[in-house]
């Protein structure tokens, strides 16, 4: 069974085209949506979560239409919203549990199970202190903790890691990679970084401009298009030119080229280059493709 | 605190959940019951007690003071406070706690969710829209009902109490029951639908708070000017611009008392029967709630 599928589906505003005829599978895992700010991602959340309605096509999640069976959907997913959503003056203890209980959990499987997940995310000692005293990681941590305090099958979070310092994305990261595959719950995550996505995520999808650019195992991209990283004595710049100049996608500049390992091998023209350059070789080696060089510079998500 | 989180993670591993799950209504009751304990600052700091509590004291003091005064001095309450005075303008205080305490609630149950984007989290669970609203507007007439009811309830048992004979009290006057409490529960819903609507308009508290209060005095105003300025059927209407009096109203046609009140009163101008004060009071809740419903049905996350 999958764990999303979209038909056709397009949400138009009265202005603006945020989704624009998705077609897409998607089955269980940690699925990274990719897209810049406005590229239509929030609204894709919200229309599989049934909080916005579709303007033409169909999505379905858990097999489950989206229009039809919103509520029997929402009983079965979590939602981590991108912006803030805590009152200060309560507890974590004391939201966990109301929403656990909103949720359908009974009052004490809702009390047990937001100590749980309160401990699962990383807020224990904390818990019983008000949301308004808590630093950004860990106002993360408790809207993570309320998205996962019922158990969903599948939990939708929109940039999770919004706002935090490099230490807490990491944490962060850590912590959805682990919802994933240690507590066995689905995740759609969305951000605009790619490398985030990289380092949690099975399947990627891109969506720019409501539209959707590509869609695969991360794996995928990562593995087959690798790229060779050749360092020179020089300005690497001109041996990227001379290697575009041959038909080979290279780029780079310092003393650092990149070229991307394709059906006909640069490893001759390379040295060719070199030689007719006099430029001197420090380095030749295979090096693991990134998402964040594959989307560049042409797809640049990573802008912001 | 990552690596003591993390420890405790390995120790305990993650559980699934197989117990039962409950239904929309039962999500719907429990926010009902969150609602109702917010309304009173039940389980928030001291400062959120302050004013619900405050005020729920105001609108029962002319009950408690009365029944002391009766313990104390030997006095029938029930010559001096009648049921159908306890809402009126007559006493009048015990109306504006009531206004003061939609106008300090109303943005607390509803604002509060807004001013703090909590509404997403609501709405992405299988509560819909509509259970979300219909849910805070009963937990916010359940909060008046208790201002309404136990004052009434102290002052009609403490007069049982009072009188020597207590079967003899009861017997009497077990009519008033039914009046009581058809009475608390039309001002509850009535109250509820004015200060709801109002409160969902605006996230944020002061201008809610203020919201509810401007209708509530201006209103009365204007309801006074019409009448004294046209001797006409327009004049008249006017009198249902005032809630006071639209309370007053239906309050003596539960009652089915006459009012103690002078020619020159604007309700006695008037010259409407209390039927119509309380025909009117259910078409403005009803209208209220299809506003609020519909607000909410609307409002984009």
């Amino acid at each position: 069974m999958p764990l999303i599928e979209l038909h056709g589906l397009t949400k138009q505003y009265p202005r603006v085209r945020a989704l624009d005829s998705l077609d897409l599978t998607l089955d269980a895992g940690v699925i990274g949506l990719v897209g810049a700010n406005g590229a239509g991602k929030s609204t894709l959340l919200k229309i599989l979560l049934g909080l916005l309605p579709a303007t033409e096509g169909s999505a379905r999640v858990l097999d489950m239409d989206v229009h039809i069976q919103g509520r029997e959907i929402r009983n079965l997913v979590g939602y981590m919203p991108e912006h803030d959503c805590l009152p200060p003056d309560l507890s974590a203890t004391e939201f966990v549990t109301h929403l656990g209980e909103i949720s359908g959990l009974p009052r004490p499987a809702a009390r047990e199970r937001t100590a749980e997940t309160l401990r699962h995310v990383g807020l224990f000692e904390e818990r019983y202190r008000e949301m308004g005293s808590y630093s950004t990681g860990m106002k993360q941590r408790v809207k993570l903790a309320q998205a996962i305090v019922h158990d969903p099958r599948l939990i939708f979070l929109d940039e999770p890691t919004n706002g935090l310092d490099p230490a807490g994305r990491e944490e962060m990261l850590d912590l959805v990679r682990r919802t994933g595959q240690e507590f066995g719950i689905a995740v759609l995550m969305s951000s605009h970084l790619l490398g985030e996505i990289e380092r949690v995520c099975d399947w990627l999808m891109v969506i720019d401009e409501g539209k959707l650019k590509k869609s695969g195992a991360v794996a995928e991209f990562t593995q087959t298009l690798g790229a060779l990283e050749v360092e020179v004595e020089g300005d690497a710049a001109t041996l990227v030119k001379a290697l575009r100049e041959r038909g080979f996608d290279a780029r780079g500049g310092g003393t650092l080229a990149y070229v991307a390992l394709q059906e006909a091998e640069p490893y001759d023209a390379i040295r060719d280059c070199l030689v007719e350059m006099e430029m001197g070789l420090v380095r030749l080696e295979q090096r693991r493709q990134s998402l964040e060089d594959i989307f560049r510079p042409e797809d640049s998500p990573t802008n912001d | 605190m990552t690596e003591r989180a993390a420890g405790n993670i390995y120790d305990l591993g993650y559980r699934r959940y197989e117990g039962r799950r409950l239904g929309r209504w039962d999500a719907a009751l429990s926010l009902y019951v969150h609602g109702l304990r917010a309304a009173f600052g039940l389980g928030r700091r001291t400062r959120s007690k302050i004013f619900p509590i405050g005020l729920a004291l105001l609108a029962g003091l002319p009950a408690l003071a009365y029944l002391m005064g009766a313990a104390f001095f030997e006095i029938n309450v029930s010559d001096v406070i009648k049921a159908e005075d306890y809402f009126s303008t007559n006493i009048f205080f015990p109306q504006v706690a009531l206004m003061l305490f939609v106008a300090a609630v109303g943005p607390e149950l509803l604002g509060r969710d807004q001013r703090h984007s909590i509404l997403s989290l609501y709405f992405s669970r299988s509560l819909s829209r509509l259970d979300y609203a219909a849910s805070r507007y009963a937990a916010m007439a359940t909060a008046i009902l208790a201002l309404t009811l136990i004052p009434q309830a102290t002052l009609f048992l403490g007069n049982a109490l009072v009188v020597d004979n207590f079967g003899g009290y009861f017997r009497d006057e077990w009519k008033q029951i039914g009046p009581i409490i058809g009475s608390s529960l039309l001002i509850s819903v009535f109250f509820a639908a004015i200060g709801m609507v109002i409160s969902a308009q605006s996230a944020r508290r002061t201008f809610a708070t203020i919201g509810v209060i401007a209708p509530f005095i201006f209103l009365p105003v204007l309801s006074g000017v019409l009448i004294s300025s046209l001797d006409n059927l327009a004049g008249r209407l006017g009198v249902f611009l005032n809630p006071f009096f639209v309370i007053d109203g239906f309050t003596y046609w539960f009652f089915n008392a006459t009012p103690d009140l002078s020619e020159e009163h604007p309700m006695m101008r008037a010259a409407f029967s209390g039927g119509w004060y309380f025909l009117f009071a259910i078409v403005i809740t009803l209208v209220g709630i299809v506003l609020l419903l519909r607000h909410y049905r609307r409002k984009s996350l």
